[in-house]
Order: C-alpha cells, then sequence, then structure tokens
C-alpha cells in the first residue's frame, strides 16, 4: 500500500499526463458523430451565443450577396411554378398524394461555417425548440449542405459535406447511375464522386443530383456538375472529380429538411427486418 | 498575486475569442491555420506548478474544441505541449536557473529564448493536433506540411501579440 503511494508521489505528474491524455483520446475515437453530448459542441449556449453574437457583426458585410442569392432563387422558383400548365388540377393531385408533403423546410441562419479544417462544421441559429432533430439534411439553395449531428434548444450542429466521415447518396441527372460523393481534404470547391461503373456514359458538365435513397434529402437536389473524368484501367469505376454546386465559404442561410414520413420509413423497415429473423 | 492571477484569465478569455472569432474563419487555405490560443499556456509562469499547467491546458483545449467541434483532439495536443513544458524550460534554461522573478516573455528572457521556446512548444502542439486530425499517415508530408506552416504562423502571432501587450504596459 505504502508502495503505490509513494509511485504515485513519485510520478503523479506522468501519471496525470496518462490519465488526461486517455481521457482526451476517448473523446476523440469514441463514435461520436450522432452522439455527441449535448454540451460539448458548438450548439451548446456558451459557443451558440459568441456564434450568434460574432455573426451579427459580420452578417452585414454579406447583405449585397445575400440579397442577389435570394433574388436569383425567386426568379428560379417564379419560373418552375410558370412551367406547370393547370395548376389546380396539380394541386389536387397533390393534396391527395402524400408524397407531396413528405418534406418539410425551415430556414436557418449559418453562424458559424468553416471550409479550411479537415473536417468541417457548420453551426445554426435554430435547434430542437424550432423542430430541428439529429439525422436531418441540409440544403442551400444551390445545393446540399450537410447533416444535422448535434441539436440544442436554440442551436444546431451540422457535418459539413466537406468531412471526412460524410457520405452522400447522389446519381447522374442524365442516365441515373448511382454513386457515392466523398470529400477527401482540400480545395472546398471539389469533391469525387465514387463508384459510377465504366459501362455508364459520363461527359464533363454533366450535372449530379441526390438520389432520394436515404430520407436525409429529397430526391433530385443539385450536389454539382461533373469536372473531369478518368477511367481506371484497373477498376470497374471511374475516378470523377466534381464541382460542388453549393458555395461552402458563402453560406448565408440553408434549409433544414424534415422528413415527415422517416419515422413511418424507418418503423416498417425495422418490422421488416425483425419478421425476417423470426423465421 | 491575485493580479497575476486575473491577468492570466483576461489573457485565457481574450485569446481565445480571437481564436474562436478571427482567426477560426481567417480563410488562407488549409496550410495556414495558427492556433494562437496556445499563449495563455505558454505564457504562465515559468514557476507555475506543472500539473496545474496541464489541467489548465487540458480545459483550454477543451473550450477550443468546444468551438470547433473537435471533441478531444485541441485537449489531447495541449495536455502532450504541457507534459513536455518542463523538459523544455529546462533544455533552455539560461546559465544556472532561471531568476525568480522570469517570465516567459521578451521583455524578461530576451527573443531568442522566446523564440526558441514558443516555437518548440507550438511545434509539438501542432504536430499532434493536424496528425490526429488526419489520422492517417498516407498524406504524411501535406500534414507535415500544415504542421510547419501553421506553426510558423503561430510563433510570428505569439511573438507579435507579446509586442503588443508589452506597449499597452508601458
Amino acid at each position: 500500500m505504502y508502495g503505490i503511494i509513494a509511485f504515485f508521489r513519485k510520478h503523479y505528474f506522468a501519471v496525470l499526463f496518462v490519465a488526461l491524455e486517455f481521457l482526451s483520446l476517448y473523446f476523440v475515437f469514441k463514435d461520436n458523430y450522432y452522439h455527441q453530448a449535448g454540451f460539448f459542441n458548438s450548439a451548446n449556449s456558451v459557443a451558440g451565443s459568441v456564434y450568434k453574437t460574432y455573426n451579427g457583426i459580420t452578417s452585414y458585410f454579406n447583405l449585397a450577396s445575400e440579397n442577389q442569392k435570394l433574388a436569383e432563387e425567386n426568379t428560379m422558383l417564379h419560373n418552375s411554378l410558370g412551367s406547370i400548365p393547370d395548376t389546380s388540377k396539380h394541386l389536387k393531385v397533390a393534396h391527395t398524394n402524400p408524397y407531396g408533403d413528405q418534406f418539410n423546410f425551415i430556414t436557418a441562419d449559418v453562424i458559424d461555417n468553416s471550409t479550411n479544417q479537415i473536417n468541417n462544421y457548420l453551426t445554426l441559429n435554430i435547434g430542437k425548440n424550432q423542430g430541428v432533430a439529429e439525422g436531418m439534411g441540409v440544403i442551400s439553395p444551390s445545393g446540399i449542405v450537410g447533416v444535422v449531428i448535434g441539436v440544442s434548444d436554440h442551436y444546431s450542429v451540422v457535418m459539413s459535406l466537406l468531412h471526412k466521415s460524410y457520405q452522400l447518396s447522389a446519381m447522374l441527372k442524365k442516365g441515373g447511375a448511382f454513386g457515392t460523393v466523398i470529400w477527401e481534404g482540400g480545395d472546398s470547391r471539389f469533391a469525387l464522386l465514387k463508384q459510377i461503373p465504366m459501362s455508364e456514359t459520363v461527359k464533363v458538365g454533366d450535372t449530379i443530383v441526390s438520389s432520394g435513397y436515404s430520407t436525409l434529402y429529397p430526391k433530385g437536389i443539385n450536389v454539382g456538375t461533373i469536372e473531369s473524368v478518368e477511367p481506371v484501367p484497373t477498376q470497374y469505376f471511374y475516378k470523377i472529380k466534381l464541382r460542388l454546386a453549393t458555395n461552402f465559404k458563402k453560406l448565408g442561410y440553408v434549409y433544414v429538411v424534415s422528413d415527415l414520413m422517416k419515422k413511418e420509413k424507418t418503423e416498417l423497415q425495422n418490422n421488416a427486418y425483425k419478421a425476417n429473423e423470426g423465421k | 498575486m491575485i493580479t497575476d492571477v486575473a491577468k492570466n484569465i483576461a489573457r485565457f478569455l481574450i485569446f481565445l475569442l480571437i481564436q474562436v472569432s478571427i482567426l477560426k474563419h481567417l480563410d488562407l487555405g488549409r496550410f495556414i491555420n495558427p492556433f494562437l490560443y496556445v499563449i495563455f499556456i505558454l505564457m504562465l509562469p515559468i514557476r507555475s506548478n506543472q500539473a496545474l499547467v496541464m489541467v489548465l491546458a487540458f480545459c483550454t483545449g477543451l473550450t477550443v474544441d468546444m468551438f470547433y467541434n473537435t471533441m478531444g483532439y485541441n485537449a489531447a495536443a495541449c495536455v502532450f505541449m504541457a507534459y513536455c513544458r518542463p523538459l523544455i524550460l529546462r533544455t533552455y534554461a539560461p546559465k544556472g536557473e532561471y531568476d525568480t522573478s522570469a517570465k516567459p516573455t521578451i521583455q524578461s528572457l530576451g527573443l531568442p529564448w522566446v523564440l526558441s521556446y514558443v516555437g518548440t512548444m507550438v511545434f509539438l502542439h501542432h504536430l499532434v493536433l493536424f496528425f490526429l486530425e488526419a489520422f492517417s499517415l498516407s498524406s504524411f508530408f501535406s500534414t507535415l506540411g500544415i504542421v510547419i506552416i501553421s506553426s510558423a504562423c503561430t510563433v510570428g502571432l505569439v511573438v507579435l501579440s507579446q509586442f503588443i501587450m508589452q506597449r499597452g504596459r508601458t
């Protein structure tokens, strides 16, 4: 017993180092993307209010470009309204078809954002009280942004598409082949599109959109355009570089997507799995 | 004594705020990513209890992690830096020993001492931080590049901050 006490007395500095380092590395390596503790991320009230104040000051400098973006989005929405020939008929269909009411969009201000880290996150000015929950998709007027991974009452943290762990199910708008979009660091304007088989015809400039396989985003949201295509001779897949539709350096406001049928879909899937196991 | 504690608390808050509001959003590419907040740990008195320094380093790192959403990364880097601090201080000790009144500032110990002390400490911190974040040796040289260039920026900012604080005092 005295031996142990003497050991700790003599080496308390090293013991403290090992203990604190172990604790830090535990935080690093535990799988915390969807289970982040409410306090230790930028959604907590301290970090949230600091970022909110900061954003309150700096957002004025981007007003001109934000207005431009809003005007462009309005034009786009007007145009798409005009392209529907007989609105009354379609509205009736939309109301009887629950698919039309599947997604709900909540507007949010980006109060903190980064693009030059190895893993990037955004902080939004809305949280649980405004209906945000973990696992919801986030889009901007121009394209996909990321997914909510932590919420507090008034703020939420979003894992940006510019993150090592982020994988997005996407497809070619023309042809409809499915692939996965990932970001490997570096330039925030480009990402990679993987798993598009060589049997598909792929051209530079083709548009890539979200596939709608997951419950995160509606089908057909812009992801980007193809910047360059390289066949890999030893594999069956193309190596495709993607120019992202979203300008991550200039994100003023975004939409959080809540899928009203997510619960139904997951429950149905879980029941099916259970039924299968029971056999 | 109490004013020293107050000064250190003020330093902690001011540099934390500079880190998360200005430096985090300073988008100069991925190679330039300075972490000036470590100046708080660097400027703790030379004779302070090393275990206390380590606990403070852990808390500081964790606070920055909270703002960066990088749970544990900065804490691990800061704790490692604090663990190496006694050895580094001993290595760069002037002939004999440090004066009881010696502070880790340019005014007290001169620019060459500050450059070697701050340079070594910051390099160790950035080394742990960026390699932990990259979590692979496949991009070894680009990560090492980030470590070296960002360290140089941080050291420059630390020295500049010391000059500014010195000016403010006289």
